[in-house]
């Protein structure tokens, strides 16, 4: 039926999209949180701090996750989650203005269960919030300077210009991270209304699942690997496609007396 | 975005660049505010709704209400959840500070659906604009293209209602409104540590600069700490409001803000800093 080749060939053709998508999102991924932990990284060591953090929000549940940390108490923040309605990042996630608390380590109310997860209870924190076009992202963290126990303006605005490149890196990579609500959009525009969203989240999530499924497949290694010439120069960069393309070669015709 | 952009904060930390050739003369602080306590005016606080119970608040609290979204679309109901992360106690502890008999008003805005932020903001400023608040305290700000004709709407509303907004900026100087409207009183941080040193900024779009660096502030759960942001500047400004309408009912919002920048604690042009300001940062 007409209909039937339609539908596969509309399907073969997102799978491609989702597909390429994915692929530039893996290539991307690892410059985003190399970019990031600079920017950490490069945080605590200026601010001579125990510790600096980023924490982006992601949706479903609404959470705050923190992504990337640097400095001598920074580790354990990696991973953790929380409420965007909670604490200094939620309140600097929620509202955009940024902040810093002094003597909070002396008040036991203050943020407990959230510090203790993190192994490290500080006695300051400075919070800025990372805005793009839309709103806030995420937030910047740097606790504990140990030339000082608290933060001045001028603190505040270096902190501001690092959560501005923070936010740019995070800007240039959002669309390959949401490949998932990218297809939805686009599926639920074509659709017009014909579609239910059950159906769409359905037909999405196959698409993405099939993408993600196996992440240690022989086609994603190679993904990592191509990720991983960024760094060479032009000489070594044209001898690695001169060496691709030969083995492409030798797969097509190899493809062919099968 | 360019990473080289100053800080909206940035004038105040150089006192010899606001220095005035001109300003009106014959208005005092005395005249603006002395003698008076802030009494019969109404403050409103749009923010993470405040702990009518914190001692710093000393029950000057006299009314709490939160904007919950209902499907997408805001409604105000009374509001009994305390300050969900102490900032709006600090605010409303600040203005006390200034302004000890001031009626309070908790307007939360801030609460679990982060999605409809813009809207529940602009709903709350909408309530406290027709509720008869002389004064709203405002720490938020929204970047949404969408919201700016809703809250440029609001906003003249409320100038020509004489209710007097006053905004802390950004950190950042992006665009974000309402505080870059040029009717509200939108404040930023100077690290003099000094709840009554007001400066007025001759280049805005940020007009006023109030204490914003380690400031001791009342916090969470009857707590208190220290803190540093253009957010607790801006109640510093909204208590020397409170105390000019509470001592001059019915001044228009361009009137009071001609009276802080009389009484500002700007240089004049020519003449010598006092000592030890220039270098501050």
């Amino acid at each position: 039926m007409v209909v039937d080749d339609d539908l596969t060939a509309a399907l073969t053709a997102l799978r491609a999209v989702g597909r390429r998508s994915s692929v530039a999102r893996r290539l991307q991924g690892g410059v985003e949180q190399r970019l990031l932990q600079s920017i950490v990284d490069a945080t605590a060591s200026l601010f001579d701090a125990e510790a600096s953090s980023i924490a982006l929000f992601e949706p479903d549940p609404d959470r705050l996750e923190f992504r990337v940390a640097a400095g001598a108490h920074g580790a354990g923040a990696v991973g953790l989650q929380v409420k965007p309605t909670e604490g200094i990042a939620g309140f600097v996630f929620s509202t955009g203005q940024a902040l810093a608390l002094t003597d909070v380590g002396s008040d036991p109310r203050f943020d407990l269960k959230a510090a203790e997860r993190t192994g490290y209870v500080p006695r300051s924190v400075a919070a800025v919030p990372l805005l793009d076009d839309e709103g806030s992202v995420g937030v910047l963290q740097v606790l504990d300077k140990r030339s000082s126990p608290s933060f001045s303006l001028r603190d505040m605005e270096l902190l501001a210009i690092f959560a501005s490149q923070a936010t740019t890196a995070i800007t240039a990579t959002r669309v390959q991270r949401d490949t998932g609500r990218l297809l939805g959009e686009v599926l639920r525009e074509m659709a017009d209304g014909a579609m239910t969203d059950a159906h769409i989240e359905a037909l999405v999530s196959d698409v993405t699942r099939t993408l993600d499924d196996h992440p240690e497949s022989p086609f994603w290694r190679l993904v990592d690997h191509v990720a991983s010439l960024r760094g060479l120069g032009e000489r070594d960069l044209t001898l690695v496609g001169d060496i691709l393309e030969v083995v492409a070669r030798h797969a097509q015709r190899a493809r062919r007396r099968a | 975005m360019s990473g080289l952009d100053l800080a909206w904060s940035e004038p105040f930390s150089n006192i010899s660049g606001l220095a005035r050739r001109m300003r009106l003369r014959g208005i005092s602080r005395d005249w603006a505010w002395g003698g008076s306590t802030g009494a019969g005016v109404r403050v409103g606080i749009v923010d993470s709704g405040l702990e009518t119970d914190h001692p710093r608040l000393a029950g000057r609290v006299v009314q709490s209400v939160a904007v919950e979204l209902l499907d997408g679309d805001p409604r105000i109901v009374p509001d009994e959840s305390g300050d969900l992360y102490g900032h709006a106690t600090a605010c409303g502890g600040i203005i006390l500070g200034l302004a000890p008999d001031v009626e309070l008003v908790s307007i939360r805005v801030l609460g679990a659906d982060l999605r409809g932020k813009g809207t529940a903001f602009a709903a709350g400023l909408e309530w406290a604009i027709d509720h008869g608040i002389d004064v709203l305290n405002l720490s938020l700000s929204s970047k949404s293209e969408a919201l700016f004709p809703v809250f440029h709407d609001l906003v003249d509303r409320a100038y020509f209602k004489g209710t007097v907004l006053v905004s802390a900026a950004n950190n950042v100087p992006a665009e974000s409104y309402p505080s870059l409207f040029s009717s509200v009183f939108s404040v930023a941080a100077h690290g003099e540590p000094d709840p009554w040193r007001l400066y007025y900024n001759p280049a805005p779009p940020v007009e006023f600069g109030a204490w914003g660096v380690d400031v001791p502030i009342a916090w969470k759960d009857g707590g208190s700490t220290v803190a540093t942001g253009n957010s607790f500047a801006a109640p510093h400004v909204a208590g020397m409001v409170a105390l000019i309408l509470s001592k001059h009912p019915g001044l228009a919002p361009f009137e009071v803000k001609a009276v802080l920048a009389a009484v500002a604690d700007n240089p004049r042009r020519g003449a010598p800093l006092p000592s030890g300001l220039a270098e501050r940062g």
